[in-house]
């Protein structure tokens, strides 16, 4: 790894700090996150290689890779920490940044399904899965994905074919303008 | 909590997935609330409280989502009674934060365009099973023990963890789910796969993470030598029942593990109907088995 300037971003960690209310520094790579993670088998860069790299300001690295979006947010690693570093909200923050930056992120599946799943949140104001499931197999190109699996659940009424908008939906689409508003005045990061 | 003479009255956020995909845990949970001859209403026009992908990318949005819920619940008598174990968490996390940090409460209250009121107290049904009535009360109000029933106690994630914020068990040994089960009269095993993760919401976006991880807990409790795993999560049972075939299928196994919600299990201790609880929205059926028992 090569360390400049150039390469290394602190004002990042910064960020990843005041967004995560944990510190990053604090971290002294004993292993205990990567050991119990559920997920670290499927990351390139297990949790506790990540804190390593944030330390060194390797955002690019950090955000490029799949790793953040392997999460599961199942807080094992904050749970078991022995200096307190939350790294489930630090995650939680790196997702943000690369969210914020139109994920530059190789891993698109898991975004597309946040997207879609926030979307629905926003258009109808409570999850409508099967148009979650629909859209997701249309968007990623995987047609076929549970196809056999739809109409088994449909006749166990486990999906819903319709599903009726909250009636409060302005109150909810108001959170959201809010939040946005916020962000441009740069009341809320 | 006072319960006085006046019978015990609940607020209720069934959250998405017990309207859909978790059905049976809202048809049991109201009948089981029904055999205990405890109130539960439902808070008018709840919406989603965002869930694992709010907080991934937008913990604000999450934070605002749950403190709206929060204010509406307000409007409903009793604590507030959660039966999913993510709604549970991402309410018990915005009351948690927005109570601890005056910052965040503003921004909060920006955002939800009103005062945040999240003081009510937010339960999930584990603890109003195990506190509020108590165990030994559902030891005396038990109609039909679930004996010789051996069941795998699944936790998963959020129950438990991180330990600051459900305040519901201990967070790497927890025995709430337990010590129901036994005042019900069942058995249950000890296994290695209480707490690990289900792969929760890669069930979308990337199943093989499911498949693989979902396997690891189906495969601990059958060596463990269980009739069946009880869940209090929506997700978790999705996990285990809806992906159960795809499991056997790409790892030779034939697990045939039925998944309970621990509603069903306490609302059928408790007397109710077999048919009013929802076996038959399930995927792998639980009822071959619970027949062979004397159960049903």
């Amino acid at each position: 790894m090569h360390l400049s300037n150039e390469t290394m971003n602190i004002g990042f960690v910064k960020k990843v700090e005041a967004l995560s209310g944990s510190s990053v520094l604090r971290c002294f790579q004993c292993g205990k996150c990567s050991a119990g993670c559920p997920m670290a088998t499927f990351m390139e860069h297990p949790p506790n290689r990540i804190v390593r790299l944030l330390q060194l300001g390797q955002w690019e690295r950090v955000l490029a890779g799949r790793s953040i979006w392997y999460c599961a947010s199942c807080e094992t690693c904050s749970t078991r920490c022995p200096n307190k570093v939350n790294l489930a909200a630090i995650m939680d923050a790196l997702r943000k940044l690369s969210w914020d930056a139109d994920g530059p992120s190789k891993e698109s599946l898991v975004q597309l399904a946040n997207r879609l799943f926030i979307d629905n949140i926003r258009t109808y104001g409570r999850q409508y899965e099967l148009r979650l499931g629909a859209i997701f197999n249309v968007k990623s190109g995987q047609f076929l994905k549970d196809l056999l699996l739809g109409p088994k659940l449909l006749s166990k009424g486990k999906l819903k074919m319709f599903h009726s908008k909250n009636k409060n939906i302005s109150e909810i689409e108001g959170i959201f303008k809010r939040i946005e508003e916020m962000r441009k005045k740069g009341e809320a990061l | 909590m006072t319960p006085g003479k006046k019978r015990l009255n609940y607020a209720y956020y069934p959250g998405c997935s017990l309207h859909a995909s978790g059905r049976e845990y809202d048809i049991s949970t109201r009948a089981l609330f029904k055999a205990l001859n405890v109130g539960l209403k439902e808070v008018p026009d709840w919406f989603c409280c965002g869930a694992t992908p709010a907080h991934n990318v937008d913990e604000l949005l999450s934070l605002s989502l749950c403190a709206k819920n929060l204010s509406l619940a307000e409007e409903v008598e009793g604590d507030l009674a959660v039966a999913c174990a993510a709604c549970f968490s991402r309410l018990k996390t915005a009351q948690h934060h927005i109570q601890e940090n005056p910052a965040t409460k503003r921004q909060v209250e920006t955002a939800i365009d009103g005062p945040a009121r999240v003081d009510k107290p937010v339960k999930h049904i584990l603890e109003i099973l195990a506190r509020d009535l108590g165990l030994a009360k559902l030891a005396e109000v038990c109609k039909k023990p679930l004996t010789g029933l051996k069941v795998a106690c699944y936790y998963g994630c959020l129950l438990t963890r991180p330990p600051e914020i459900p305040d519901l068990d201990d967070c790497e040994d927890p025995s709430i789910m337990e010590d129901i089960l036994r005042a019900l009269g069942a058995e249950t095993v000890q296994w290695s796969h209480r707490m690990e993760c289900c792969g929760a919401n890669f069930t979308l976006s990337r199943p093989g993470v499911v498949l693989k991880l979902s396997d690891a807990i189906l495969s601990s409790a059958k060596l463990a030598g269980a009739d069946c795993i009880m869940v209090a999560c929506p997700l978790c049972h999705g996990n285990l029942d809806i992906r159960q075939q795809k499991i056997d299928e790409g790892h030779q196994t034939n697990y045939n593990m039925p998944i309970f919600y621990v509603t069903q299990l306490a609302a059928l201790a408790l007397g109710t109907a077999g048919d009013k609880l929802g076996f038959d929205s399930v995927i792998v059926d639980p009822r071959p088995m619970l027949r062979e028992k004397g159960l049903l």
